[in-house]
């Protein structure tokens, strides 16, 4: 979920943006030291970008009956790892807010961390850990995607009970009630990302097993990258 | 393509620099965030809605349009100022949180008139190429202005897809529906991947460097707009001070 437009105080807003800073930094280290070695990989990542926006586009059912979004950001994690995640992300987010209004530029400091550092971090690190100790690409997919779905709105809710602590019992009460709120809504939505990242990896693995294998998804466990 | 991103290269602004655009409308936004909701985001945002319908000339349908998800945002986010939590299982509603909610609301509200102020008078196509000047590397900028070209092809692929889907009734049940859902992101998935290796392809043939440098349209940044957009943000923090001295 995005930070719209201005929903934080200013001081905050600019904290954020602190704090994501030096993931972004390294990230582009990473991405222009990738591109330096092998300038093709620029088109790829294009396309990896294009790709994430428009994963983070699908409307996916929910329980209440309407539609929600993906994050994309586990599934992005898994095929092109954090560092250049959260360039990407930082890219996706901007063209979201600039394209659709969705989330904004004073947040988008705060909604780079949720999603394009925390979320694909921890998913990548759930994803390894699964493969490490002999998993199936499936049950590390589907935990990836819900675990850094998850990991995402756990810190937006943090965000908003750090900017929103509550009159009576500040932070701890904010994150409850935050953290309560989008609990009903996103516990399921992460099962559903889940599911779908399942999905989307078994069917990439039949229709384009060598892209995977370029990106060190697909091979034995002791072949994944760390 | 996206109704903001048509509005932005269709505009009355289109030949505008967009640094002119991004000092109005960022500075309003800066103003929105940074002032006294009261009045200094209600100016901003004031302002930045008068010169979208004004002389930036935008439909106020599309305004309303763009505007309708990002309210409902705020108007879900703000729901849990409205309460408080005083025990662990208790919620009450907090009446000193209608303050608390109306300024955050208000603020937001006015941030987003100048987002899109931003937004739908600047194409991302004129900021793009010119990131590098703003410190931003090259590759970082050359890998945004390509995804950015790429992401319209995309959309157009993954509405293709879904109509396909509707038609062969791929989102009866849950079931079909989560396939057909897989099934638009891994038609995306090769697309992207088979359109950037033909890419490769056609720049290798035309023996590519690694530079990816296209031509920039040469605009001139006006002094007059420059001026007038310094005025009112001036007027706006002037105004701010003002009232809230309470002169």
């Amino acid at each position: 979920m995005h930070i719209a437009e201005g929903y934080l105080p200013p001081v905050q807003a600019a904290a954020w943006f602190v704090v994501s800073a030096p993931f972004v930094v390294h990230g582009s280290r990473t991405l222009v030291r990738q591109v330096r070695q092998d300038p093709e990989t620029k088109l790829l990542l294009g396309a990896a970008g294009a790709f994430t926006f428009v994963l983070s586009a699908l409307k996916i059912p929910s329980v209440t009956g309407s539609c929600s979004h993906p994050t994309g950001t586990g599934l992005g994690a898994v095929l092109f790892r954090p560092p250049v995640m959260s360039v990407l992300g930082g890219i996706v987010l901007l063209f979201q807010a600039v394209l659709l209004a969705h989330g904004g530029l004073s947040t988008l400091g705060a909604n780079l961390f949720s999603m394009a550092v925390v979320g694909p971090w921890v998913a990548y690190g759930v994803y390894v850990l699964i493969r490490r100790a002999g998993g199936g690409l499936d049950v590390a997919v589907f935990a990836a995607a819900a675990l850094g779905d998850l990991a995402t709105y756990c810190v937006t809710s943090v965000q908003l009970a750090l900017a929103f602590p509550d009159q009576s019992t500040g932070f701890a009460g904010a994150l409850v009630k935050f953290g309560g709120i989008f609990a009903v809504t996103q516990i399921p939505l992460a099962i559903s990302e889940g599911l779908l990242s399942v999905l989307v990896v078994r069917l990439l693995t039949r229709t384009s097993g060598d892209d995977l294998r370029r990106l060190g998804v697909l091979g034995t466990p002791a072949q994944v990258r760390s | 393509m996206f109704a903001l991103d048509v509005a932005a290269h269709t505009g009355a602004w289109r030949s505008r620099h967009p640094a002119e655009k991004a000092l109005l409308s960022l500075g309003l936004l800066a103003c929105a965030v940074s002032l006294p909701p009261w009045p200094g985001a209600a100016l901003s945002g004031t302002a930045a809605t008068l010169l979208l319908v004004g002389p930036a000339r935008v439909s106020p349908v599309l305004v309303l349009r763009a505007a309708r998800v990002p309210l409902l945002f705020v108007a879900t986010s703000t729901v849990p100022l409205l309460v408080t939590v005083p025990a662990a299982t208790r919620l009450t509603v907090d009446p000193a949180g209608w303050a608390l909610a109306a300024q955050t609301a208000g603020r937001s509200v006015a941030a987003l008139a100048c987002l899109l102020l931003f937004s739908a008078t600047t194409p991302l196509s004129d900021v793009l190429p010119r990131l590098h000047r703003l410190g931003v590397p090259p590759a970082v900028s050359e890998v945004a202005a390509l995804t950015y070209r790429m992401l319209f092809l995309l959309v157009d692929s993954v509405r293709a897809v879904r109509e396909a889907q509707a038609a062969r009734l791929g989102f009866r049940t849950w079931r079909t529906t989560y396939r057909s859902l897989a099934g638009q992101a891994g038609a995306v998935f090769v697309r992207a991947f088979h359109r950037a290796r033909r890419l490769e392809e056609g720049l290798a043939l035309r023996g590519y460097t690694g530079s990816l440098a296209v031509q920039v349209e040469v605009l001139r940044v006006s002094p007059p707009f420059v001026a007038a957009t310094v005025g009112l943000l001036v007027s706006v923090v002037a105004a701010t001070v003002v009232v809230e001295a309470g002169w």
